[in-house]
């Protein structure tokens, strides 16, 4: 055995060699420097890269590609999370992830917040900019939001925690010379796909249990269109031994490049079966789907990237390529004033305030461009973006905002929870903030109302109760709540009144009936049949679990 | 090829990385004391997860609401059976009421196994499960 000692020094050690699609040495100029540059870095002693990781490339294409991909929808899933900020902090409790991280774990304004910036960080990613810091700022916000608290149960948002670790250290941003087929050599990218077949590896070990094989575990956990096509084929004892199987086969295909043509069909395959099962598991599919992206053949990305529709707008794009300082001064500019005014519009809580201190962003980018950067530099050559990508992201907040119903649910639940837990300040707050947001909601009007009546304040809580019965005819509670308060001031007859406007609106309401039956001493008409399939009754302002 | 893989900080990140991503999951089958704590082991859909739990808190003698004193979610989270969300929740409570017997108990029905009961102690004397 050589001893280190004995091994003649060496000033440089050869590069990995590439490990391409079709195996090939690297080609470009790019890879080239790539291998100086580990030359350069690399130890006196002969120490050979290993290719497996360090010659791992993909296409510039590609890259860029699933980089918009997975951004993008990090991003939406982001902003989907806000509607479960208001259980985060509530009551004072918390349990981190990890021990230690009870106290520091984000309440309702910081998880919200957290997860707003995490989406406008998240768009500068997808768009290429600054990527060396967004991302490590993001994967930073990201950990402590789902490390902070046992209450995101999600194990794809772990999985993003991962992934964003890895994701700093993948060559993102684009060089100059760089084209739609140049390769870029990204030991990340491999690192990412090795994890997922971890991943699929483990799951995969998690469901050799007799319980798992013998279709008991799948009968319960699978609805949807799924679940009948399952019992009309094969089913559910062949499907739960096909998806273990499934997945030990993506555990040893999904990180070696020529079994990606076994890998990708049957991963895209069993993620949207996964889709179509009915399983409340957020973006998790959508998500893993995206990471398939890599998977795809270069040659054919490539091809689609050197397109002629596409290779029109990029020629567009490298025209309108700003780099004078007054024009990037004017388009970010433009660009901070509109996506001000969009945040106006944006219903999300603290939006217009984090929007407006997010403007300092380009803001800082422009001044370190043209008073710190080289001339040349891709600080210099790009800032102009950072608006762009600005006033994208604040516009991304808006139509998630206003396509959903997320701000609407984190009102709504946070009232709920403050309601609830015995802090009927808060829950005034947010309920009056539902109303502001949302007028055509009942839940605001009908809670807000009996927060009012129970402190005392008639006029304003019945007003309230009033617009909860115009928002929502069928629906007993807000007559209800009328008739008790009424039956509180010992105005029986009015009670009577509203117990049977109650009944009339909703028949089946038991509680309704009850009361009406108790004012008026009889005994009214059987109630209606409860219809079995319907779910038992819910508070509408209390949050839903996830799912594992 | 480890020696080649640990002379640059890359690959002693990834080496460190596999490593651990490996070998965590490991923890829930030969370390976790909990069964129902399936966090970092991918263990999605596993027959577990079908597990459901009733926890029961009684203060002096008197069953409490749990959704008056936690959100929602934290009980959801408790259904699970979770143990390390079950003691904080006790441990609140015991600061919430001093003096007081906290006694937690936890039924937990399985897919693939007998009903099994947790607890059934003061949790202020005796603050794991």
């Amino acid at each position: 055995m050589a001893k280190k000692g004995h091994r003649p020094k060496k000033k440089a050690a050869p590069a990995p060699a590439s490990e391409r699609a079709d195996g090939s040495p690297p080609r470009s100029e790019l890879a080239k420097a790539h291998a100086n540059k580990s030359r350069a870095h690399a130890p006196t002693e002969l120490v050979r890269e290993p290719a497996f990781w360090f010659g791992f490339e993909v296409s510039w294409a590609k890259l860029s590609f699933a980089r918009l991909v997975i951004f993008a929808l990090l991003a939406l899933d982001a902003l989907l999370q806000i509607s479960h900020a208001p259980r985060y902090g509530a009551g004072g409790f918390n349990v981190g992830q990890l021990p230690g991280l009870d106290t520091i774990g984000p309440g309702r304004v910081g998880f919200e917040i957290g997860q707003l910036l995490c989406a406008y960080l998240f768009v500068y990613a997808a768009l290429g900019v600054a990527t060396r810091f967004v991302i490590p700022a993001a994967a930073a916000i990201y950990a402590w939001l789902y490390f902070g608290s046992q209450l995101d149960s999600y194990q794809h948002h772990y999985l993003v925690a991962l992934v964003l670790v890895i994701a700093c250290f993948v060559p993102w941003e684009r060089k100059p010379e760089t084209v739609p087929g140049t390769p870029i050599r990204a030991w990340a990218v491999r690192l990412l796909l090795v994890q997922l077949g971890i991943l699929y590896l483990w799951a995969a070990i998690s469901k050799m249990s007799p319980a798992w094989l013998d279709g008991r575990t799948i009968t319960g956990q699978i609805t949807g269109s799924l679940r009948s096509a399952i019992e009309g084929s094969v089913g559910f004892k062949a499907a739960a031994r096909f998806a273990l199987l499934t997945e030990l086969i993506l555990a040893v295909t999904v990180w070696v490049r020529p079994a990606w043509i076994v890998a990708l069909p049957v991963g895209i395959a069993f993620h949207i079966g996964i889709l179509a099962s009915g399983l409340d598991i957020g973006l998790f599919a959508y998500l893993m789907l995206a990471f398939y992206v890599f998977l795809v053949p270069d040659r054919l990305v490539v091809w689609i990237a050197e397109s002629l529709p596409l290779r029109v707008i990029r020629g567009a794009l490298r025209r309108i390529r700003l780099e004078r300082p007054v024009a990037q001064t004017i388009v970010t500019g433009f660009a901070l004033a509109i996506s001000v005014a969009l945040a106006r519009f944006c219903r999300f809580d603290h939006a217009f305030v984090l929007a407006a201190v997010l403007c300092a962003i380009p803001i800082v980018l422009l001044a370190a461009a043209h008073l710190v950067a080289a001339p040349g530099s891709t600080l210099r050559r790009s800032v102009a973006a950072a608006g762009l990508a600005h006033l994208l992201a604040i516009g991304v907040w808006l139509v998630v905002d206003r396509s959903t119903t997320t701000a609407v649910d984190y009102f709504r639940f946070w009232g709920g929870n403050a309601r609830r837990l015995g802090d009927p300040v808060s829950a005034e707050v947010a309920y009056r903030r539902l109303i502001q947001i949302a007028p055509d909601e009942p839940a605001g009007y009908f809670q807000l109302g009996r927060l009012l009546l129970a402190r005392g304040e008639e006029v304003a809580g019945l007003e309230a109760l009033h617009e909860a019965q115009r928002l929502e005819p069928l629906a007993a509670r807000a007559w209800l709540a009328e008739a008790q308060w009424l039956v509180g001031k010992g105005r029986k007859a009015e009670a009577i009144q509203k117990a049977q406007e109650a009944v009339y609106s909703e028949p089946t309401n038991q509680a309704a009936r009850d009361l009406l039956d108790t004012l008026s001493g009889t005994r009214s008409a059987p109630a209606a049949p409860v219809d079995p399939a319907r779910p038992p009754a819910r508070d509408d302002d209390a949050d839903k679990p996830d799912k594992p | 090829m480890l020696k080649a893989l640990l002379s640059t900080w890359a690959g002693r990140f990834i080496a460190v990385f596999v490593l651990v991503q490996l070998l965590l999951p490991l923890h829930y089958y030969l370390a976790r004391k909990d069964p129902h704590d399936e966090r970092f082991a991918w263990r999605m859909f596993s027959p577990m997860r079908m597990t459901r739990c009733q926890p029961t808190f009684v203060i002096d003698g008197k069953p409490t609401n749990l959704g008056a004193e936690f959100h929602e979610a934290w009980v959801e989270v408790a259904g699970r059976g979770r143990f390390t969300v079950i003691e904080a929740m006790g441990a609140r409570l015991c600061a919430k009421y001093p003096k007081s017997e906290v006694r937690v108990s936890i039924d937990c029905t399985y897919l693939d196994r007998e009903p099994r009961s947790y607890g059934g102690y003061d949790m202020c004397t005796v603050p794991l499960l």
